[in-house]
């Protein structure tokens, strides 16, 4: 209460059931949109499975009481919480729609007017967790209009990664063209996770505080070896290498693709577990 | 009308009363502390201790009333902000989205009982009648609302009327805590704030708290306390 309190709620314990709940909605959302890119029934088939089990699933698990959640569509007009699970629910039901005539029905208007709202809800879903942080004032160093589109970016990095292996197991998608959309990725995901700290840092003496736990804290760690190494550094000279060699072994896409997972995870984690408040007693101007 | 409340950091002597006498009116779980007392020395020296009883600030714009998903918790007209047990769904999004930290999510981990295995006593099997909480969902301090709500049912008037006052208001010795209506500029808290320049916890947040505080140096002086986090567990 006297110096900088951690937010625990949301990272420690059960909170680690929302850390990947958080995860999964950028990988499902960005999952989605790729595969769109690519018209990849699969894809769209996975992200949905994704969006709809694992996220949902896990925010269910997290609540209090999980019995009540239908009453989360209710304050829509002021809270991101409420307006991602309508998200949620719109993407998981135009999905299902949008999967089945695809399907059944392909290369109907139906199917792309459901596309389009399929996508728009997976847009919706990849960026609110972003603005559910952002808009909490009092943790200052969540407190960045960089968030949302650092999240969704994050995500498209993910759902460009898991469509190189499904490129690789056959699926109807253009390793070259997925190859490439990761390497740019990740070069603008490096820039904005950069960005994001530098303007962090300038943020109150808490959001400095934030940042030094990230680079020099206990988080220091998970920061350098899951996000810079692992989610930035590897994929790349991977990337790059395929870019100068043409043809990579499959193991050494998959791994690539494994630690730009790995680097989402970690950086979902590190941004919930840094989140700080300044202290309490603070000097009244 | 706006409820509001004043704690005089000159005259609290951390006895524990307020404390004491919330866990006992709202049969509080073991783990569970609406109000809280936070201690800190200021000065380098010869430091002073300054005693902060926080508690729920029942913010004008509270940033919970704004996240929360269900509409469970709520601005009442006389500014009181309220959690419905009956609607919260334990997102904990008030939790997080509170500056001052004075939200508890309640669980079985902080319900364990007075001597957990054990057969519960009379005052836990009362408090479970009289004022059950809900596991799995958030609470905090509502001013005593049930207090208030009775009193003024039977004409009292709150912040005057013991009856009609919250507990740790009633309960404070050193009459540190003062209840009133901050709308009303004759009323005991107005002046107190007014001829005390009382202040409230970061009005940087914009929250406009109902809580203020009367301190001779901090918020007057324009010295900033320095935070000893070290001495804080020994404290508080």
């Amino acid at each position: 209460m006297l110096s900088y309190t951690r937010q625990t709620e949301w990272i420690d314990r059960r909170g680690l059931i929302l850390w990947i709940a958080f995860y999964t909605g950028g990988l499902g959302g960005g999952l989605y949109l790729v595969s769109v890119f690519f018209n990849s029934l699969w894809g769209m088939f996975i992200s949905w499975l994704i969006i709809a089990v694992i996220k949902g699933g896990a925010h269910l698990l997290y609540l209090g009481k999980p019995q009540r959640f239908w009453r989360i569509v209710s304050r829509p007009q002021s809270s991101w919480l409420a307006r991602g699970f309508i998200f949620v629910i719109l993407f998981v039901i135009f999905g299902a729609v949008q999967l089945m005539i695809s399907y059944w029905l392909p290369g109907t208007a139906a199917e792309v007017a459901f596309k389009v709202l399929t996508g728009i809800s997976a847009l919706a879903v990849a960026v609110y967790t972003g603005f559910v942080l952002n808009t909490v004032k009092a943790v200052p160093f969540w407190n960045s209009s960089l968030l949302p589109l650092l999240f969704v970016l994050c995500g498209v990095l993910g759902g460009f990664g898991i469509s190189v292996i499904m490129a690789l197991n056959g699926g109807n998608i253009d390793l070259a063209a997925a190859e490439a959309g990761s390497r740019w990725l990740l070069i603008a995901n490096a820039l904005l996770i950069a960005i994001y700290l530098w303007r962090a840092a300038k943020r109150e003496t808490t959001g400095k505080q934030s940042v030094m736990e990230q680079i020099r804290g206990s988080n220091a760690p998970i920061f350098w070896m899951g996000i810079v190494i692992m989610g930035i550094i590897i994929p790349l000279v991977i990337a790059f290498t395929g870019y100068a060699v043409a043809e990579l072994p499959s193991a050494l896409l998959v791994f690539g693709v494994a630690c730009e997972v790995v680097g989402g995870l970690a950086l979902r984690y590190c941004v919930l577990k840094a989140g700080a408040y300044s202290p309490l007693v603070a000097r009244a101007e | 009308m706006r409820w509001g409340m004043v704690v005089d950091l000159r005259k609290c002597v951390r006895c524990y009363a307020c404390i004491a006498a919330c866990r006992i009116e709202h049969f509080l779980p073991i783990d569970v502390s609406w109000p809280r007392l936070v201690a800190m020395e200021t000065g380098g020296e010869h430091p002073t201790v300054s005693t902060y009883s926080v508690r729920c600030n029942q913010c004008h714009d509270a940033p919970c009333v704004e996240v929360c998903p269900t509409g469970a918790t709520q601005l009442r007209d006389d500014g009181i902000v309220y959690v419905d047990q009956d609607k919260c769904v334990g997102c904990r999004y008030c939790v997080i989205a509170c500056p001052y930290q004075n939200r508890t999510f309640v669980s079985k981990d902080k319900d364990k009982g007075f001597f957990p295995g054990k057969v519960q006593t009379d005052f836990e099997k009362a408090g479970k009648e009289l004022y059950p909480h809900t596991h799995g969902t958030t609470e905090k301090c509502n001013f005593c609302l049930e207090r208030i709500d009775a009193g003024l049912a039977k004409g009292l008037k709150p912040g005057i009327d013991r009856e009609a006052t919250p507990a740790c208001v009633n309960t404070c010795p050193a009459q540190a805590l003062t209840f009133g209506d901050l709308d009303d500029p004759d009323s005991e808290v107005s002046r107190l704030i007014r001829e005390n320049q009382g202040f409230q916890l970061h009005p940087e947040y914009n929250t406009d708290p109902s809580v203020y505080f009367i301190d001779g140096k901090i918020g007057t002086s324009g010295e900033a306390p320095t935070a000893r986090p070290e001495k804080e567990a020994a404290l508080t």
